[in-house]
């Protein structure tokens, strides 16, 4: 599963990230053929990165590459069930990569476009926004 | 590739709210510079601009008739797109003149089969080069014709051709046809796949 070898430099329990706007960049396939955009924003987290990858490797079985162009570095945090308010924020639960619309978020190389596109609808299930599959065309400006 | 031809208005108004009128009115905010010349601001016909860049790519050459007379050759230098909807929202035009050498990025396209059984993985997409303004290939064919599982085809193997110089690093990899990996289930993912049976 990913998430950070080493703590955060920043805070432990930083404010949850903002979900405003659109991506700034990772916006074009650049390392496969295709790959998955994400329309909205979400927080995407480790073990649904993990989850989509399973997903799309075993669809595609072999012959086929894989990247993944997020990473879960934010902690987000939860209080504990059937607690009260106060006595400071929770503990690290999750870790989470902040996607925001326009990110393309996994990448594939596969020959067969079919079993390509197929891979890719399985594991955009496996995610929690509404998300498209683009492709990488040649001079793609 | 040949020049397209296209009118432009002078913009006067400027900023984030002028930009978002002047998209509003089907036109892209675009600015001309180069040749130590003052920038200057115009708005393109949005419809027009986005199809001559579609059919002739990034190094399209366009002849830009501004409606104060003046007529100038330019190369779209970058571009601004919305990620979502895929529509251009700005441009830098580089100003050239006929003649000129220039440096771009052309693409390179991949022709032939190559040897079965391997994965072809594109490294560099574009190659940088250098030629005439009026005269830039639109894409660079790279052919993997009987390529090797392992081999590599680098930009010093390219066959360019006549009056394009490279600028790009010769021993750039373009493509390589990488062995299929094989995936490795983890050890928990197998440990649970053979609970669930």
């Amino acid at each position: 599963m990913l998430m950070p070898r080493k703590p955060p430099k920043g805070f432990r329990k930083p404010h949850n990230p903002k979900r405003s706007g659109k991506s700034k960049g990772g916006t074009k396939v650049t390392f496969g053929e295709f790959g998955i955009q994400a329309l909205s924003p979400a927080y995407v987290t480790n073990r649904q990165i993990e989850s989509a990858r399973i997903a799309m490797t075993r669809h595609i079985k072999r012959g086929g590459k894989v990247w993944i162009n997020i990473f879960p570095d934010q902690s987000i945090t939860k209080k504990p069930a059937e607690t009260r308010m106060g006595s400071g924020k929770g503990t690290p639960e999750w870790w989470i990569a902040n996607v925001k619309p326009g990110r393309v978020m996994f990448e594939l190389s596969f020959p067969n476009e079919t079993v390509a596109r197929e891979a890719l609808r399985r594991a955009m299930h496996k995610l929690p926004m509404k998300c498209r599959i683009v492709t990488r065309e040649v001079g793609d400006v | 590739m040949s020049e397209v031809r296209i009118s432009a208005e002078p913009r006067t108004e400027f900023g984030k709210g002028g930009a978002r009128r002047t998209r509003r009115a089907g036109k892209i905010p675009a600015v001309l510079y180069g040749h130590g010349e003052k920038p200057k601001h115009v708005a393109l016909p949005a419809l027009e601009f986005a199809a001559a860049l579609r059919r002739g790519g990034m190094n399209q050459l366009f002849s830009i008739e501004v409606t104060d007379g003046t007529k100038e050759l330019a190369l779209p230098k970058a571009l601004q797109r919305d990620p979502i909807k895929d529509t251009i929202d700005h441009v830098d035009l580089l100003l050239v003149r006929r003649g000129e050498q220039v440096t771009v990025e052309v693409p390179v396209a991949l022709t032939g089969e190559h040897e079965k059984g391997g994965l072809l993985v594109t490294e560099h997409a574009t190659l940088s080069v250098q030629a005439e303004a009026s005269h830039l290939p639109e894409s660079i064919e790279v052919s993997v014709e009987g390529l090797a599982v392992g081999a590599n085809i680098t930009a010093a193997d390219v066959v360019l051709p006549k009056g394009v110089a490279l600028v790009s690093d010769p021993e750039t990899v373009i493509a390589v046809l990488s062995a299929p990996a094989v995936e490795a289930p983890a050890a928990d993912e197998t440990a649970e796949d053979s609970a669930a049976e």
